[in-house]
């Protein structure tokens, strides 16, 4: 015997899955019907929980401790469990068998109905189910169709369609407690590595990846030592995963004794490409993330990325940009128009820069200047052109105002100079 | 080890046009790029990018570029036609070691068949480090491409293309109104993939690049 649970929320809940996670933990078998309504499959659950009632203020206590406001109806179809909680007040059961005997008296707006078919009905002037139950089936065939005949089949209580599981959200997290402590960064690391092999394992199973790893070492004294990682393409290899996560626990090793560990992983799906044959065959995932993780370690995060042209006159407006190599390791005719729009262009001079620009005295003659002192070039000048000025954002505070020359030195060197207003800098060298 | 010495040009060989000098660059090779300020040696370095980054043939090209002296100019690199997405720019603040063993790690990645370790003036170079840069990619089908002020004794480099400044271009006359550009010379110092001519002379292409 089919027995169906309705959690009915009154008011709109905090969290959306809050009420998903009432339900889930009292019966394995949910559906999420969205609207702030869950139902579950109540048949069984008296081993757990005692007689439907005890289950029904069971259910009501745990929402009300996650603090939601709702209403539960237990009886034999979706539709009588709703109009039971909709009707009836905190915790209602209806026995079974009398699923058509308590729809009776609850109006039509129940059943969802449409527009058009509401209308009919009121013209008919039926009110509430039971009227509708009422009906002979052949006549409601002839003037409804099919949907008619669905719709009193729900009004006497008769819901053929089986509960459309919701599956739970999975959490990747897997935590260890150390009551020993650990005071140095080997245990912590052979720990870590315990865990993200059930963390890879468990996302494997699912067929996922993670791109984002997580980890908190609760430290002796209430400290938390929290870190994350980001690999450069999703894994669930779990020696790379260790690896990576020795390095980051490495570079920032937690400055305590270690009680417990959690490492949490952020689930993605990843869609399996063709490959090309003609194409050069692709860096394996683990050793660009950890080629990556290890120059992020040698020469600081903010020291490697794509360079990205900034949108301003400012000299050298460029920033630098996380590396991500999917869409670069593309074939050039899967990407987008945009991006292979480059094509060969004439030989062009690069010039060098100079970062931070070497200050540099400048000597002028008839305000051309004639010589250049720097700790990276000095000389005389034997050609130059300028000034070329720029100047921007004068309307913040990072306005900036300067002129340009290039200018050749007695011993060939082309360089540039800029002056900001009060004083010369070398600000780079053709080659 | 035995170097392998080739009788006769290989295809493609070209002595006219930077095509022709931009595609000696030999695979699983350290090669250098060598000369003096405003030589052009950076301007053939990035049109190299650029083909590289640009070129289908070249199987979609991830270019690693780690730069010693941090001197890279974004803006000329895609005024060359290099594109910006496919660079992976390491900046390496003058310290040696870090950018030694950027390239070290960039050259085992098989995910770059181009990476350029760009020293300019920084060194010297510790002969261990060439050793283990030459051999990093030995056998795999990346090009190590070093940038410097001047060839490196011993540095083991199978191409070295050494650049030289002629003349600089400037529009107008007196005075004058705008640098155009510049003219130099790249001319292969050492090959020891491809012959050079019996009288030992390297071969050598005038390169002019525009402003």
């Amino acid at each position: 015997m089919t027995r169906i649970g309705c959690l009915l929320a009154m008011t709109e809940p905090a969290r959306p899955t809050a009420l998903l996670q009432v339900a889930l933990a009292h019966s394995p078998r949910v559906e999420d019907a969205g609207a702030g309504r869950v139902y579950l499959d109540a048949s069984g659950l008296q081993g757990l929980f005692g007689d439907e009632q005890r289950l029904a203020a069971r259910l009501h206590q745990a929402a009300a401790a996650a603090a939601l406001e709702t209403r539960v109806g237990i009886a034999g179809s979706r539709i009588a469990a709703l109009a039971a909680a909709r009707l009836g007040a905190g915790a209602t059961v209806v026995e079974p068998g009398g699923d058509a005997a308590h729809l009776a008296a609850a109006p039509l707006s129940l059943l969802g109905l449409s527009e058009d078919v509401a209308a009919r009905l009121s013209r008919w002037g039926l009110r509430t189910l039971g009227e509708l139950a009422a009906l002979p089936t052949a006549g409601l065939f002839e003037r409804l169709g099919g949907e008619g005949v669905r719709l009193q089949r729900l009004a006497r209580g008769e819901d053929p369609r089986p509960l459309a599981f919701s599956r739970p959200v999975p959490l990747f997290e897997e935590s260890v407690n150390c009551e020993w402590g650990m005071e140095t960064l080997g245990p912590v690391v052979e720990r870590m590595r315990e865990l993200a092999v059930r963390v890879c394992a468990s996302l494997s199973a699912r067929g996922l990846a993670a791109d984002a790893f997580e980890w908190v070492c609760r430290l002796d004294g209430g400290g938390v030592h929290e870190g994350a990682l980001t690999p450069a393409v999703p894994m669930t290899d779990a020696a790379a995963v260790s690896g990576l996560l020795k390095l980051g626990l490495a570079a920032r090793p937690p400055r305590g004794i270690v009680q417990s560990l959690t490492l949490r992983a952020r689930p993605v799906r990843v869609t399996p490409a063709q490959e090309s044959l003609t194409d050069r065959s692709r860096p394996s995932p683990r050793l660009l993330a950890a080629t990556l993780n290890r120059l992020m370690a040698l020469v600081g995060p903010d020291g490697i990325g794509v360079p990205a042209l900034l949108d301003s006159h400012r000299p050298d407006a460029v920033a630098l940009s996380a590396y991500h190599p999917h869409p670069t390791l593309l074939p050039r005719r899967e990407r987008e128009p945009e991006e292979s729009s480059c094509e060969l262009r004439e030989p062009t001079l690069a010039l060098r820069r100079l970062r931070p620009p070497a200050p540099a005295a400048v000597t002028l003659a008839s305000g051309r200047p004639v010589a250049l002192r720097s700790s990276r070039l000095a000389g005389r000048i034997v050609a130059g052109v300028g000034p070329w000025r720029s100047s921007g954002e004068w309307w913040s505070q990072h306005r900036w105002l300067q002129d340009e020359w290039d200018v050749e030195l007695a011993d060939g060197t082309l360089c540039r100079l800029a002056h900001d207003g009060s004083a010369w800098h070398l600000a780079g060298i053709y080659d | 080890m035995a170097i392998p010495i080739e009788s006769l040009p290989p295809p493609g060989w070209d002595r006219k046009g930077i095509d022709g000098l931009l595609g000696l660059f030999p695979p699983g090779r350290l090669s250098e790029i060598v000369g003096p300020r405003s030589s052009g040696g950076s301007s053939l370095l990035l049109a190299f990018i650029a083909r590289f980054t640009t070129s289908g043939s070249q199987g979609g090209g991830q270019v690693a570029y780690v730069d010693g002296m941090d001197a890279l100019d974004p803006a000329s690199a895609a005024a060359a036609g290099v594109d910006l997405s496919a660079l992976l720019w390491v900046k390496c603040a003058g310290r040696l070691r870090a950018a030694l063993g950027a390239a070290d790690l960039l050259a085992r990645c098989p995910g770059f068949p181009l990476v350029v370790l760009d020293l300019d003036e920084l060194g010297p170079v510790p002969a261990s480090a060439q050793i283990r840069l030459q051999r990093a990619v030995e056998g795999s089908d990346t090009i190590l491409i070093v940038r410097s002020a001047r060839h490196r004794e011993g540095s083991g480099a199978s191409l070295v293309v050494a650049t030289r400044r002629l003349a600089p271009r400037w529009m107008g006359l007196r005075p004058l109104t705008r640098l155009a550009g510049l003219r130099s010379e790249a001319s292969i110092a050492r090959s020891r993939s491809h012959p050079l001519s019996p009288r030992g002379e390297g071969y050598t292409w005038t390169l002019d690049w525009t402003l």
